[in-house]
């Protein structure tokens, strides 16, 4: 109880309160309360320290509540500044300096400062962290150096060159050095504020949030986020029919169709996307296939002829129902900058492939391909079970190759085995996949390309290049990483491009469209190809 | 007057039958083109003339289809299920007869197989299988798996039930009069089991269908471009409600009208037996 | 009460059966039986008759039931036979006619079929040689061998048929000796007279010996020749049908006299008895 003689100032205290809370009602009332925005989470968040980030899901909670140094706009595919107002980044790739904002303060309240980046960072190259995300920094041997010059001020040194430095930090969601919440301390627009396993993640307005809008006002709009775990698409997709969700990003293409034919508001096609869809032959050549199959999958002109003897305008209007584009090569025309604008796409011709494979002594016979030495061309195509387009596309590959005298053995198998026979038996002898690319850079296709790495699907971990043109395709790489000059990096870029069109170790089939469905009650959204497709700008969202 | 309906039930059960086979064995003449025809410029596209039922997701006839379809899981699973029967007799029914020892082998047998985690087992059947199988062989590969694995059910009832033989008196005089093991077996036992049999022979018809069709939803069934009621199912995916394409039903109700017939003529077996 | 082996024996058992480690059902039963004979074995249910007919088949299931001693025959001892061996006796040297007719015969094959595995066991032919078997095994039973009648099964046929038929399977080989457990038990007391008959017919013309189990000393007198009681595992009386119905020695007996349903018995004259005799 307070004493009595306080009265008088209790009443002045009463009166500026309900004055702040007239203000403030009225501030709410003019922008509208941001309300609440309702989406789902396609599996279990694994995690909710941004640094051990891996799944999907987690991916979305750390875009949603982690503050990061710069962002890369998804929709102009431009880096641009946030908690740090702007960079540098050495010649030599190594080293990157961040000039921060000042005033900052975490969802907790502790201040934000270069110490916190320091920490973030040292915390991200940790050897005994694993930080998935670390990995992309990890070049070379030897301990990352911070330092720090003045509380708004870092330099961060690694010890070799890393690829697209600075984009890399669109990643890294900075950590408190201080804040006893630990990781629950966040610098981004939003912060957990109850999680329900198997069930619901609750995000609330994160309200030290730095940003404001042109009017000045405190973003972001939403006042919470529910994301609700729903590994069903179908049930999503019925979920948002029946208005219990708002959002659902990257839709399928029989979904987006059904969806709209009853509202075509409400779905959006931001066109091609950077994910291809492609089918490649086993070229390992210590594969346990017949000789004479490595002979052909190891001939150019043999992967050509295939390659133009696939519809890909009827894979991309039948299997995805228009929504996919025939791919011209390993970079979609999405990737604005590093497109190869010079290559055009495949055309489909059966004749002009027949007539390339006879001048290559294969002879048709009665329907049947056979090569020189009598073989009947047949090959078995594998892709993974369950997924109806890449069934349906192998379907349909299997009729046009059908055309040219080619037999196709479609065959469907569990993920995991067709991952063993990829990468380690390598007991197969075409594969149809589809390869997500969430980067832009073409740093973060280096392992595709490169001939010694892991990832090089058609010949994986060559010890030297075992052709002229995989060397080739080596050292333009290497140069294009090693430079900072934007201008020779696209031209070497362009290059590889233009060698993995002309060799075809992958044939590039179709680019999938980026779908998405957003409710009417959704205002600010603009759905495009990176994701988050649909709330890549959830700071200026609101539901109303 | 519950047997007078049951006839008529099973005589028109046994129509259905006979129908559904005669029209899916003329499907040569039905559907001359053939089931893997792609129609690329009338893809997903509802019944018409040239279609009756329209065509799936990449332009086939599914009228082609349907026939072809039922064709190939109609005729092999019967085949599989009389395997799985045979076998059911012999491990169960010997088993059981022998009695003591075999009988507990076999039944632990029997539970093992029960207790296998057939999916994880099948999935692997199927990746050490070679790459390089034409469709026809995917089909009888997977109905012959099916009557491989089908015999345990039955096994444990056809086990009890030779076991309560062995020493029946018709069977005690059988061998009194010198009759030798293994005829006595085969022709003074397993005509006994009849009854269980039968009902295995034709509970089995439909089970192995459906499990034909789950198969094809994870990949192990019949494979690209070859039909199956497994195949023609999985169009049904994701498909919400009956309203908007109701032509893509014809398969389920086919598979429906084709598992209650055999159920009905079923009845009239266990009847018999009975 | 125990026999000396004597000439003219068919089979001469001294045998002690137990099953698992419980008591011994049979402890150490001596009886011979003679050719041409129809020897009676009378004693209670439970007493153990079934497991002697058993063992002397060799039907005995080794995993449950152990015999020992010996069932002399012909000069070999049964009970040290091969399976094989024994196989082959049975049905052509010893057979068998059980209690149920219709549980005897299998449900679910027609007599033509049972018949011919029957013949099948032990003989090898034409289709015609085994048809001719199956008719004059029926006939010998007085049954009629039309077409009509074979394709029947047990379930469409009058117990007495039926056990006719089980009979005429028994008797197809012409064994040495036939084993009726309890072969009249389930029949009413015309049809148990008529087979009662049968079974003395075919002693006769066949010569063959019959073992004749039976709970019922009163359905005994009729047909045979020697009576054997059997209570609790042991034989406590052997005798002349005379001598034992007459005379009975041991106590058992006399009570199971007692209990006789004291109606007029189908008795067998001597003259009768000589001719039995003659026809040894
Ligand atoms: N398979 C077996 N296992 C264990 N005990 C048995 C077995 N068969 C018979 N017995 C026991 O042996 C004893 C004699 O049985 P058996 O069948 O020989 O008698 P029985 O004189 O033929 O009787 P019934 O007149 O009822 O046919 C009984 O106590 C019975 O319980
Ligand atoms: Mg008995």
């Amino acid at each position: 109880m307070r004493p009595p003689e306080k009265v008088g100032r209790m009443k002045f205290v009463k009166a500026v309160a309900l004055s702040i809370f007239v203000a403030s009602l009225a501030a709410f009332a003019a922008a509208q309360s941001g309300g609440e925005l309702r989406f789902c989470l396609r599996s279990e968040p694994k995690t909710f320290d941004p640094l051990k980030v891996e799944d999907d899901a987690s991916v979305a909670i750390r875009y949603l509540t982690g503050g990061v140094l710069v962002r890369m706009n998804r929709q102009t595919q431009v880096l641009e500044p946030e908690l740090a107002q702007s960079w540098k980044v050495s010649k030599d790739g190594k080293q990157i300096t961040f000039k921060l904002r000042s005033g900052i303060s975490f969802s907790d309240g502790t201040p934000f400062s270069a110490e916190d980046v320091a920490y973030t960072v040292q915390q991200l190259m940790d050897p005994n962290l694993h930080s998935p995300t670390g990995d992309a920094f990890r070049s070379g041997p030897g301990n990352v150096e911070t330092k720090i010059i003045s509380p708004t001020q870092i330099s961060i040194t690694f010890p070799a060159p890393v690829a697209g430095l600075d984009r890399q930090f669109d990643q890294v969601a900075i950590l408190s050095a201080h804040s006893p919440k630990k990781e629950m301390a966040v610098l981004g627009p939003f912060m957990v504020a109850d999680y329900q396993p198997g069930s619901t993640v609750l995000l609330k307005r994160n309200p030290n949030y730095w940003k404001r809008d042109a009017q000045g006002r405190q973003l972001p709009y939403l006042d919470s986020i529910r994301l609700d775990i729903q590994p069903n698409r179908d049930v999503e997709l019925l979920r948002f029919k029946r208005g219990e969700i708002d959002l659902i990003n990257s839709l399928d293409s029989e979904y987006f169709d059904k969806l709209g034919a009853a509202s075509p508001q409400l779905v959006h096609d931001a066109g091609p996307s950077l994910d291809s869809e492609q089918m490649w032959f086993d070229q390992v050549s210590k594969a346990p296939i017949a000789s004479y199959k490595k002979t052909w999958f190891r001939s150019p002109a043999f992967r050509r002829a295939i390659s133009q003897a696939i519809n890909r305008d009827d894979l991309s209007r039948i299997v995805f129902r228009g929504h996919a584009q025939p791919a011209i090569g390993p970079v979609s025309s999405a990737n604005k900058f590093w497109f190869n604008a010079k290559l055009k796409p495949q055309t489909y011709s059966p004749d002009s492939a027949l007539k390339a494979l006879q001048s290559e002594g294969f002879r048709l016979e009665n329907g049947t391909l056979k090569d020189k030495d009598g073989n009947a061309v047949e090959f078995s195509l594998i892709t993974n079970a369950g997924n109806k387009y890449r069934e349906r596309m192998a379907a349909m590959i299997q009729d046009d190759l059908q055309k040219i005298g080619v037999r196709v053995n479609v065959v469907t198998l569990d993920f995991p085995s067709l991952i063993e026979r990829m990468t380690q038996t390598f007991d197969y002898e075409a594969i149809l996949l589809g390869l997500t690319n969430v980067g832009l850079d073409p740093n973060e296709q280096m392992n595709v390309w490169l001939s010694s790495s892991e990832n090089h699907q058609w010949n994986p971990q060559e010890k030297a290049p075992e052709t002229a043109w995989e060397a080739e395709i080596d050292q333009l790489m290497r140069a294009q990483a090693s430079s900072a000059d934007p201008r020779k990096r696209k031209e070497a870029f362009d290059q590889v491009q233009e060698i993995v069109v002309e060799q075809a170790p992958f044939i590039y089939l179709v680019n999938r469209n980026a779908l998405s469905a957003v409710a009417a009650s959704v205002h600010g959204a603009s759905p495009v190809i990176l994701a988050p497709q649909t709330y890549w700008n959830i700071e200026s969202l609101s539901v109303h | 007057m519950r047997s007078w309906h049951g006839r008529v039930w099973r005589r028109v059960a046994s129509i259905v039958l006979l129908l559904v086979v005669g029209v899916s064995l003329s499907a040569n003449w039905l559907a001359p083109e053939g089931y893997a025809r792609q129609y690329r410029e009338a893809a997903s596209a509802p019944p018409s003339r040239q279609h009756w039922l329209g065509t799936d997701e990449i332009g086939r006839d599914r009228l082609a289809r349907v026939l072809y379809g039922t064709r190939i899981s109609l005729l092999l699973a019967p085949a599989a299920a009389l395997l799985s029967t045979l076998m059911a007799a012999l491990i169960g029914g010997l088993a059981g007869y022998l009695g003591g020892a075999w009988a507990r082998v076999a039944m632990a047998v029997t539970d093992l197989f029960l207790s296998l985690p057939w999916l994880f087992l099948l999935i692997t059947v199927r990746a050490m299988m070679p790459l390089n199988v034409s469709p026809m062989i995917s089909v009888l590969v997977t109905f012959l798996l099916l009557g491989l694995l089908g015999w345990t059910t039955a096994s444990r009832v056809l086990c009890a039930t030779a076991g309560s033989l062995r020493n029946a008196d018709f069977v005690q005089q059988a061998r009194a009069s010198g009759v030798p093991d293994a005829r006595l077996f085969w022709v003074h036992v397993v005509p006994n089991l009849k009854p269980v049999l039968y009902a295995q022979f034709w509970i089995s018809i439909p089970a192995f269908i459906l499990s034909e069709a789950n198969l094809g939803i994870l990949g192990l069934g019949v494979t690209e471009p070859t039909p199956s009621w497994g195949s023609l199912l999985r169009e049904l995916e994701g498909v919400i409600s009956i309203g908007e394409e109701p032509w893509k039903f014809v398969p389920l109700v086919l598979l429906v009208i084709v598992v209650t017939s055999f159920q009905l003529v079923l009845s009239d077996q266990e009847q018999v037996a009975a | 009460m125990n026999e000396t082996p004597q000439a003219g024996v068919l089979l001469s058992m001294r045998l002690s059966v137990r099953y698992g480690d419980r008591p011994d059902v049979l402890r150490d039963v001596q009886v011979n039986i003679r050719r041409g004979e129809v020897l009676g074995l009378v004693g209670q249910s439970g007493s153990g008759k079934s497991t002697l007919a058993m063992a002397v088949l060799g039907l005995l299931d080794r995993k449950q039931a152990s015999a020992e001693g010996s069932i002399v025959c012909e000069g070999r001892d049964l009970l040290r036979l091969r399976e094989k061996e024994f196989r082959a006796l049975r049905g052509r040297k010893l057979a068998l006619v059980l209690q149920s007719p219709l549980s005897a015969l299998n449900p679910a094959l027609k007599i033509r079929t049972q018949l011919k595995e029957a013949w099948r066991a032990h003989a090898s032919g034409t289709p015609a040689d085994c048809n001719n078997a199956v008719r004059l095994a029926l006939e010998s039973v007085t049954l009629p061998s039309t077409d009509d009648f074979l394709r029947k099964y047990p379930s469409q046929m009058s117990v007495g048929q039926a056990q006719r038929v089980l009979i005429a399977m028994a008797v197809m080989h012409r064994p040495a000796l036939l084993i009726a457990d309890e072969a009249t038990s389930a029949l009413d007391i015309i049809t148990q007279a008529e087979i009662l008959t049968l079974f003395r017919q075919l002693n006769r013309s066949t010569g063959m010996a019959i073992l004749y189990i039976s709970h019922d000393l009163a359905s005994v007198g009729g047909i045979c020749d020697r009576i054997a009681i059997l209570h609790q595992g042991q034989i406590v009386e052997l005798g002349t049908t005379e001598q034992v119905l007459t005379t009975p020695q041991h106590e058992y007996t006399r009570r199971l006299m007692a209990a006789m349903p004291k109606i007029p018995q189908p008795q067998i004259s001597p003259q009768e008895k000589t001719e039995a005799a003659a026809a040894k």
